[in-house]
């Protein structure tokens, strides 16, 4: 075989087997994706048909030799063939004209495709697919898929152990540290942390002295263990005597549920450490439940 | 024909101008005549915003940030609703980019929040291990021009009759003002306001302190201008 | 004078040559620098990060490409024009005095834009728009520069000996026309200094346009760009540079005929491909996808017509590194002027688009075919204007392959990189929800990054072979006499 076409087939099969590596670096490779094998089969026609028509060329190169009718014209020495278009080449351009032509008329008549209607279909044919098997997951699968979602979502900035990345977000393998409790106690709460606005009085209107606060804030932020200050009481009011949450009326301080998750996924929360958004649009139901089970998984 | 093109130069050039040329009619046109309408919602920058733009700009991040959202369930899964027309019709240059190297932005306002933009744009790294993003701490030192956005601002005003001062619709049937001042030393006052609002939610002292000492470092700006997009 | 060759004056194409060696450095190294950075992030404080402002990635980014296009590749446009334009309209530029002038004065503007250009780019002063990055000021610059262009252009066509225009001119011709009309319109834009009486900085401006008409002028420009910067001229330079120095006549004058006009008329429509799934038209963009496929024909047809030009004769080839390159350039062009209409498909620009494919596509075309072929046009010319012979042919050949693999190891790279990224930001897991966060398709890319990187630093070390032997030729190559210089250049060993 010719060195030039071994070359020629080398390259090819390295660019062929780079764009496999490209396909199995993504989950589930090709994915059933139409987009995805259309470009993998882009991807190989060029290749595929470089190669090939170099290889012709080269070899005309090789063992052809130049002939034809000369221009008697020539400029500073170069001289001009009066050759016919190479067939080939011609009755592909005339092809391709023909072929936009009836591509722009008939194949996608103008305003006849639309991008959005397109989008429209894939987006249902998508949710119907998963609306499905969302309807009885529970368990762990839920809590397998809030974990995708979290690690999708939530990562870049609770980290990837959830661990807040040193004080930049909230560490979600603790449910409330304590400088987020101090500020609650100095500056009161409005996040719907119970789905509807209800303020979280501040210590000063729950007549709680600076010492009070510190030592409660020390003591939720601890998980509520060690010795219970005298002042607790005042809290448990709200939040129940172990601070697991009274519906409806404050929010469980001891570790976190659906309902507290989904209202902070909700509705975002502005604290201490900083603000967290709202995901209510970026997330559909299933995903925040999922998302709050994968949290709420954290730190049991 | 071509023969005798190539024997006359003007009438060549002419030739290879109208070839060109029509085109480029047909092309632009039709989308012109059809001015883009602002989409409902959809409002001019406030002059603090407009500065933070032009940090974004003077930092060519759109090197690396689309702000377009094509309509594919992937990408509206990621950043958000795709992008309309309409939502670009205050925007000069449009910043749809071509690379992303990074994430688009186009909603960004919408999923991140000032004290992560603090924590992100003075080391990337230090919440993103694994960012290739450059560290833009020069931003908390130096001061945004306020001025120039503020020129910007009257400008369009002038030329292309961006609604300032105009009641503008909502998506929720509400009206919105955005406030243009009448001299540069009320839009510098309007600025710093704002610019106070962002600060208060940052927890960088040297930017609090250069805020309340009238001063506004261009990361407030920028930060301004990122909450904006959504 | 009739029987006598003339004896051409090579004044400015000097000039302009010492621009395009330097300034393809310059804007290599950056591209390097950039390309380490994207592996490496603490690349951008290579100097401390005091001035990472100045060599952070995205500062530089601008300052890459308008240096290998306006830098690089035009004074590359010129220094061949003001060479080739002679020969083949047969006159001397010794014959006017003015368009001496002229020459040697649009050099100088030009070196004065260039300066201006870096300076600005470096402060940030940018309005943002892909190769049309510059304000008002520089704008009026370039716009001057290329009046005196034109001035010169037609004046020596209008001096000419030689009545019939050869296929070389009518893409310099081309290329004066498109730029000069793209150029004008995209950068319409309104000085804010003086429309708010005299407010804010005196360079900033706003855009005549908004939003998706602007992205729409933008990509009417940028894409054009491409074919009046990166395709027409080059072309131009294939058509006088392969024929001379490998003394083969052009294949055949119909080919060249329909494959230029076929050129001009489809480039211009294509332009919507890259706005392929953003908000204008769907017609639009339809219409873009159908006139990229098309234009795989005119493009082709000029590269075909050189390899046919080059039939029968591979011992060509095979001995000199001069024509290596322009075979080589004109193959890097069939293969990116296919990758491109491949990409123009809408449902593969929904996976190439915004990724690292399209910046490999832009690398097989400029690094394999624009600088290539720039080079080559160099290395022919060398002999002629210094009249000596080139330095060393060695150094030619190791040039050669040292950049061939660099731009393998570039494209190669980046098509992997780009298809891997496009799969993984489409990617849904089994439960419906993406499978990855973004920066989870940013991590994988690290070692494309770093192989691409090392791609580029080869190139550049070719670019410095690249200097040294044309710095060796012109101060101490062996002197040559005119009867050498018909065809294949004179090197050494
Ligand atoms: C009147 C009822 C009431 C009392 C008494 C009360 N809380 Fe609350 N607490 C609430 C409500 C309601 C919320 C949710 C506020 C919101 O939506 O932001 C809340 C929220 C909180 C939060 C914020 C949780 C989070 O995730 O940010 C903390 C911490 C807290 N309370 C601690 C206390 C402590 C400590 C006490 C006693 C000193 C106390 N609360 C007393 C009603 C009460
Ligand atoms: C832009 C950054 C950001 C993103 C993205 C983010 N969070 Fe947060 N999150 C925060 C910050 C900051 C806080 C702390 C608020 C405070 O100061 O109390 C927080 C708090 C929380 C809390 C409350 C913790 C507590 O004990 O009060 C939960 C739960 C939470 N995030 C879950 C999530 C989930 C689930 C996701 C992804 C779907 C997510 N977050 C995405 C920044 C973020
Ligand atoms: C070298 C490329 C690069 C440049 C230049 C760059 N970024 Fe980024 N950016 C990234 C990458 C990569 C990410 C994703 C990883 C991360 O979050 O850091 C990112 C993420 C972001 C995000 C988070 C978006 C999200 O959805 O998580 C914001 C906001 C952002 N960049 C803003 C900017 C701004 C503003 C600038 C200019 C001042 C800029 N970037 C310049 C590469 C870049
Ligand atoms: C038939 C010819 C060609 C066609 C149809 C074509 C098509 C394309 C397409 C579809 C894109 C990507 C747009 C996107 O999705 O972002 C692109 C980008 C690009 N191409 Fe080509 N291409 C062609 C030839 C070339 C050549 C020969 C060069 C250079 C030597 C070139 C340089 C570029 C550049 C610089 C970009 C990047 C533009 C940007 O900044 O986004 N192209 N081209
Ligand atoms: C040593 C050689 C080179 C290296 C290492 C290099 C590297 C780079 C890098 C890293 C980028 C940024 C890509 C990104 O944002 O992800 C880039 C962009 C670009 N380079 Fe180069 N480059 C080189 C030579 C050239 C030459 C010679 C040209 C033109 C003649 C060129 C034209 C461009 C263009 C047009 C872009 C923008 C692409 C786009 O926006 O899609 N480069 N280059
Ligand atoms: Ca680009
Ligand atoms: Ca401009
Ligand atoms: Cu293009």
């Amino acid at each position: 075989m010719n060195k030039l076409t071994l070359w020629g087939i080398i390259f090819a099969v390295l660019m062929l087997g780079l764009t496999w590596l490209s396909i199995g670096g993504s989950k589930g490779g090709l994915n059933d994706d139409i987009v995805n094998m259309l470009a993998v089969a882009g991807a190989i026609a060029l290749v595929v048909i470089s190669v090939f028509v170099v290889i012709k060329y080269v070899r005309q190169m090789q063992n052809d030799t130049a002939t034809g009718k000369l221009a008697d014209k020539n400029w500073d020495g170069i001289g001009e063939y009066k050759n016919e278009l190479p067939a080939g080449w011609a009755f592909i351009f005339l092809g391709t004209m023909v072929w936009g032509m009836w591509y722009f008329l008939v194949g996608y008549p103008v305003n006849a495709y639309s991008q959005i209607g397109e989008y429209n279909q894939d987006t249902a044919a998508h949710n119907a697919k998963f609306e499905a098997k969302y309807a009885n997951m529970d368990g762990t699968a839920l809590v397998d898929m809030g974990e995708a979602v979290f690690l999708a979502e939530c990562k870049v900035c609770h980290g990837l152990t959830a661990d807040g990345i040193d004080g930049k977000a909230a560490n979600l393998n603790q449910r409330l540290e304590a400088v987020v409790v101090k500020n609650v106690l100095v500056n009161g709460s409005n996040n719907k942390l119970l789905g509807f606005e209800f303020p979280m009085p501040t210590g000063t209107d729950l007549g709680l002295s600076a010492s009070d606060i510190d030592e409660i804030s020390a003591y939720i932020g601890n998980g509520l263990n060690g010795n219970e200050p005298a002042m607790f009481g005042v809290c448990a009011g709200c939040h129940g005597a172990q601070g697991e949450g009274l519906d409806g009326v404050g929010p469980q301080l001891n570790g976190f549920n659906n309902t507290l998750v989904t209202n902070i996924l909700t509705y975002g929360k502005k604290g201490a450490i900083g603000t967290m958004p709202k995901f209510a649009d970026r997330l559909n139901a299933k995903q925040i439940e999922a998302a709050s089970a994968y949290v709420t998984s954290l730190s049991k | 024909m071509f023969h005798w093109l190539e024997k006359h130069p003007f009438f060549f050039a002419v030739g290879v101008f109208v070839t060109i040329a029509f085109a480029g009619l047909i092309e632009i046109v039709p989308n012109f005549a059809e001015a883009s309408r602002p989409s409902i919602g959809t409002k001019p920058y406030t002059t603090l915003e407009l500065a933070g733009r032009h940090v974004y700009i003077k930092n060519s991040c759109n090197a690396c940030h689309s702000q377009l959202i094509r309509p594919f369930k992937a990408e509206t899964d990621r950043y958000g609703d795709y992008s309309l027309s309409g939502e670009y019709a205050y925007d000069r240059p449009f910043l749809w980019g071509s690379k992303r190297t990074g994430p688009d932005l186009m909603r960004v306002g919408n999923y991140r929040t000032t004290d992560w933009h603090e924590n992100h744009m003075r080391d990337p790294r230090s919440v993103v291990p694994g960012s290739i993003m450059p560290a833009y701490a020069w931003l908390f030192e130096n001061s945004a021009d306020v001025d120039t956005a503020y020129a910007e601002q009257v400008t369009v005003r002038d030329f292309f009759s961006v609604p300032y001062n105009q009641e503008i619709p909502m998506k929720d049937g509400s009206k919105e003002t955005v406030v243009l001042a009448d001299t540069l030393a009320g839009a510098q006052a309007s600025a710093l306001e704002e610019a106070k609002l962002v600060a208060a939610d940052m927890k960088d002292k040297s930017v609090q302190d250069a805020v309340s000492a009238g001063q506004i470092p261009e990361i407030v700006a920028l930060i301004a201008y990122m909450n904006s997009l959504k | 004078m009739e029987n006598r060759p003339l004896e051409y004056d090579y004044t400015v194409a000097k000039m302009f040559m010492l621009t395009t060696v330097l300034l393809g450095i310059v804007g290599m190294l950056v591209g390097v620098i950039l390309a380490w950075q994207l592996a490496f992030p603490s690349v951008n404080t290579i100097l401390g990060s005091g001035v990472a402002e100045y060599t952070n990635f995205s500062r530089l980014r601008p300052l890459h490409t308008d240096a290998v296009i306006f830098g690089f590749t035009l004074s590359g446009i010129w220094a061949t024009w003001y060479y080739v334009g002679q020969r083949v309209l047969k006159v001397s530029m010794a014959e006017s005095k003015v368009l001496m002038f002229l020459g040697k004065l649009h050099f100088w503007l030009y070196l004065v834009g260039v300066v201006a250009v870096v300076v600005s780019l470096l402060l940030g002063i940018t309005t943002s728009k892909e190769y049309a990055e510059f304000e008002w000021p520089i704008d009026i610059a370039i716009v001057i520069v290329w009046v005196i262009w034109g001035l010169s252009l037609f004046g020596l066509i209008g001096m000419r000996r030689e009545k019939s225009l050869y296929i070389s001119i009518w893409y310099y011709i081309a290329t004066f026309l498109g730029i000069a009309m793209l150029y004008l319109f995209n950068n319409m834009e309104i000085p804010t200094y003086f429309a708010s009486g005299g407010i804010g900085a005196w360079w900033h401006s706003v855009s005549m346009y908004s939003g998706t008409n602007d992205a729409l002028v933008q990509w009417w420009y940028g894409h054009n760009a491409v074919a009046f910067g990166f395709t027409v001229p080059i072309v131009a330079m294939i058509y006088y540079f392969l024929p001379k120095e490998s003394g083969q006549a052009v294949f055949s004058y119909k080919l060249s005929l329909l494959s230029f006009w076929g050129l001009m008329f489809v480039y211009l429509w294509a332009g919507g491909h890259h706005l392929l799934f953003s908000t204008v038209p769907d017609w639009m963009q339809t219409m873009s996808s159908v006139f990229s496929v098309i234009l795989i024909l005119p493009s082709w047809g000029s590269a075909i017509n050189m390899l046919l030009t080059m039939k029968g004769e591979w011992q060509q080839v095979a001995s000199s590194p001069l024509i290596k390159f322009m075979v080589l350039a004109s193959t890097f062009y069939m293969f990116s002027t296919l990758e491109g209409p491949i990409q123009a498909i809408k449902s593969v620009n929904a996976i190439a688009h915004f990724t690292d494919w399209i910046v490999g596509h832009v690398h097989d075309g400029t690094l394999g075919w624009v600088a290539f072929m720039i080079m080559a046009a160099l290395f022919h010319m060398a002999p002629r204007v210094f009249k000596r012979e080139i330095y060393s042919k060695s150094l030619m050949n190791t040039q050669f392959w040292i950049q061939t693999l660099g731009v393998v190891l570039y494209f190669t790279s980046m098509w992997i990189a780009g298809i891997t990224q496009g799969m993984m930001w489409r990617a849904h897991d089994e439960f419906g929800n993406l499978a990855y966060s973004f920066i989870d398709t940013v991590t994988v890319l690290h070692p494309y990054y770093t192989i691409r990187a090392v791609g580029g630093t080869l190139y550049l070390i070719g670019m410095f072979l690249f200097a040294w032997n044309m710095y060796k030729t012109m101060t101490a190559g062996r002197r040559v006499e005119e009867n050498e210089l018909q065809n294949a250049s004179p090197m050494a060993a």
